[in-house]
């Protein structure tokens, strides 16, 4: 079966993220806009796939299990799973990886823990756009050793992007790498490339996505199909 | 002044001295490293905060001798093993990026403050 996959997308608990972005609101738009699989990205933190996860069993999605982790290079890199346990455990490590620095709603934006029915249960206190303490070097073996897919985010962004921050493409064991709708493919050298909406509102979801062949979504089919191509 | 002339500076710790002992020729502060890529000048001494290896990998593009890592920032092993590799010094400073450049600065003027 071919997957139109958007594996990039942010929920309210990001604070640039916008509050419509309920992890509920988040599956039902994903149907509307003809997606078959979604992954939910939050930066630094895990605190809504739980929701998330009940959110897309209750619309029959497929899903993956991610964040958007930012290194101590200030680059961000989507770490995405199939277990929700373990995308959870390493959220809770990144996060707690994170400098003690509290979020200010008034400047940054909320910040709100959404149980599936978007129902406010808490939220997350430290500041979501800090670095994390951990570098690009640190992230393959803590991401494969749990079976997760490492793919540098948005790579032909100007900001925040791997050959923004370091100069340059390294060799590491990197799964894919992401470009932007219309990112240029040479930048991605000879990594498969997955295209993603790094969506921060409910209409930019699917406005980039990634073709799939797949019989079901797994971390193994997705990097079975991405090195195929 | 030559890249060995760092070791003698009382605010500095060098890290890696297995380098290459060239002249410096001029100063260049950055915490992002396309921008290092882009604009540091042959030859020059690196301010930073930014102590990982892929620091080493833009300094050896660009021609940077030394890396000074401020606000005594954990320098990971990997990045001095690849600094011996590249013959690339790497020193260690408690001072921010501010006092370290504008220390450097009036070293390469040949009027250091003290």
């Amino acid at each position: 079966m071919r997957y139109r996959a958007d594996f990039h997308i942010h929920s309210c608990l990001s604070p640039c993220a916008s509050l419509e972005m309920a992890p509920e609101a988040i599956a039902r738009q994903a149907r509307k806009a003809g997606l078959d699989a979604i992954a939910l990205a939050d930066h630094n933190c895990a605190f809504n796939l739980p929701a998330f996860a009940s959110a897309c069993a209750g619309e029959g999605l497929e899903c993956l299990f991610g964040m958007e982790v930012t290194t101590r290079e200030e680059v961000h890199m989507l770490c995405l799973f199939d277990d929700l346990g373990t995308a959870v455990e390493l959220g809770g490590r990144i996060y707690d990886s994170l400098p003690s620095i509290p979020n200010q709603p008034d400047r940054f934006g909320d910040q709100p823990i959404v149980d599936g029915q978007g129902n406010i249960l808490g939220f997350a206190e430290k500041f979501l756009i800090s670095a994390s303490g951990y570098g690009v070097g640190d992230l393959p073996a803590m991401v494969h050793e749990r079976g997760g897919l490492l793919i540098p985010a948005h790579i032909d962004r100007a900001v925040f992007g791997i050959v923004s921050q370091l100069g340059f493409l390294p060799d590491e064991d990197f799964d894919a790498v992401e470009l932007t709708a219309r990112g240029d493919p040479a930048l991605a050298r000879h990594y498969p490339v997955v295209r993603s909406s790094d969506a921060h509102q409910l209409a930019d979801m699917g406005k980039a996505c990634t073709l799939l062949e797949m019989e079901q979504l797994s971390i193994r089919a997705v990097r079975e199909s991405l090195w195929a191509r | 002044m030559k890249i060995s002339d760092l070791k003698l500076i009382e605010s500095l710790d060098c890290l890696q001295d297995e380098f290459e002992d060239a002249d410096i020729a001029a100063g260049y502060t950055s915490d992002l490293l396309s921008d290092v890529m882009a604009n540091a000048e042959e030859g020059a001494v690196l301010v930073t905060i930014q102590a990982h290896k892929n620091t080493v990998a833009v300094c050896s593009l660009a021609g940077v001798g030394a890396i000074v890592v401020c606000n005594r920032r954990p320098v990971p092993d990997d990045m001095l093993e690849a600094a011996a590799r590249e013959g690339i010094a790497v020193f260690t400073t408690a001072d921010n990026q501010f006092r370290t450049s504008a220390m450097l600065s009036q070293h390469l003027a040949g009027c250091p403050a003290r």
